[in-house]
């Protein structure tokens, strides 16, 4: 967070945040997203603050299982599909 | 053959249809219910019983929305009753979310894992935080942000408001990025 900026940017860092995470790449043509653009412009820790959110998203869509043969087989079978 | 036509097939009795859609959609349901039970068990039982129920109701489905956003209904249903009989667990209370929202200068992750498949102790910290989330911030989040619903579809899955839907995204955002800071940070 940048000190003495924030008068300058007619904005606070929390409010940019809770608007990241409300938002984040959307509803980029409210009037209130310019105010947010420029924010972040010019401030490191909302910066930041956005792409940990991104990461936060990132791992978890990457965080992935696959299916067991097993539990396919199983799956089948209770559904009584097995021989097909 | 379109999903649309295998369906019809299947409503009509057609076994080999019936398990095409089993085998299409397994995958993804079987991954989803892994990423709110957080447990291979779990998410097993939730996906054979999401599929029990799917073979039960096919004849209902008029098509008028998309199978997968019916499935995950029907899934989500699932794990939000196993998450409440669960009453053992406790949860995040997320009412305040000043508490994960602070005006305090942030750093950047130091460290980004490329594949997070590969990284056993990020693996943990994401199951350890996600498993803090109330189960339905949880479906909220992996609806929307990880399987890629729009505000729309995950408010019909959750039977709740797109208000609702964007203010549980909210704080699930804001509470998940604050766990996993306390470990990727340094």
């Amino acid at each position: 967070m940048t000190e003495n900026k924030n008068s300058q940017k007619d904005i606070s860092c929390k409010e940019v945040m809770h608007h990241i995470c409300e938002n984040l790449g959307e509803d980029l043509d409210s009037p209130k997203c310019v105010l947010i653009k420029r924010h972040l412009d010019n401030c490191e820790s909302c910066q930041s603050y956005f792409h940990t959110v991104e990461s936060t998203i990132k791992f978890y869509k990457e965080y992935n299982v696959k299916i067991s043969n097993d539990a396919h087989s199983r799956l089948l079978d209770v559904l009584g599909l097995k021989d097909d | 053959m379109t999903e649309s036509e295998l369906i019809a097939l299947a409503q009509k009795g057609d076994r080999k249809a019936l398990t095409e859609l089993v085998k299409k959609y397994e995958q993804t349901i079987y991954n989803f219910a892994f990423k709110i039970c957080r447990d291979k068990e779990k998410a097993e039982h939730t996906m054979q019983e999401t599929f029990l129920s799917m073979v039960k109701s096919l004849y209902q489905f008029s098509g008028k929305s998309k199978l997968s956003t019916w499935l995950y209904t029907v899934v989500s249903n699932h794990c939000l009753m196993l998450a409440r009989a669960n009453k053992k667990h406790t949860f995040a209370s997320l009412d305040d979310d000043d508490a994960y929202i602070r005006d305090v200068s942030v750093e950047d992750w130091k460290i980004i894992p490329e594949k997070v498949a590969e990284n056993n102790e990020l693996k943990e910290a994401l199951d350890k935080a996600v498993e803090k989330l109330p189960p339905d911030y949880r479906i909220v989040f992996m609806l929307r942000d990880v399987e890629g619903l729009s505000t729309e579809e995950t408010g019909k899955v959750m039977n709740l408001s797109v208000p609702a839907i964007k203010s549980r995204l909210h704080r699930a955002r804001a509470f998940l990025r604050n766990e996993l800071n306390e470990t990727l940070r340094t």
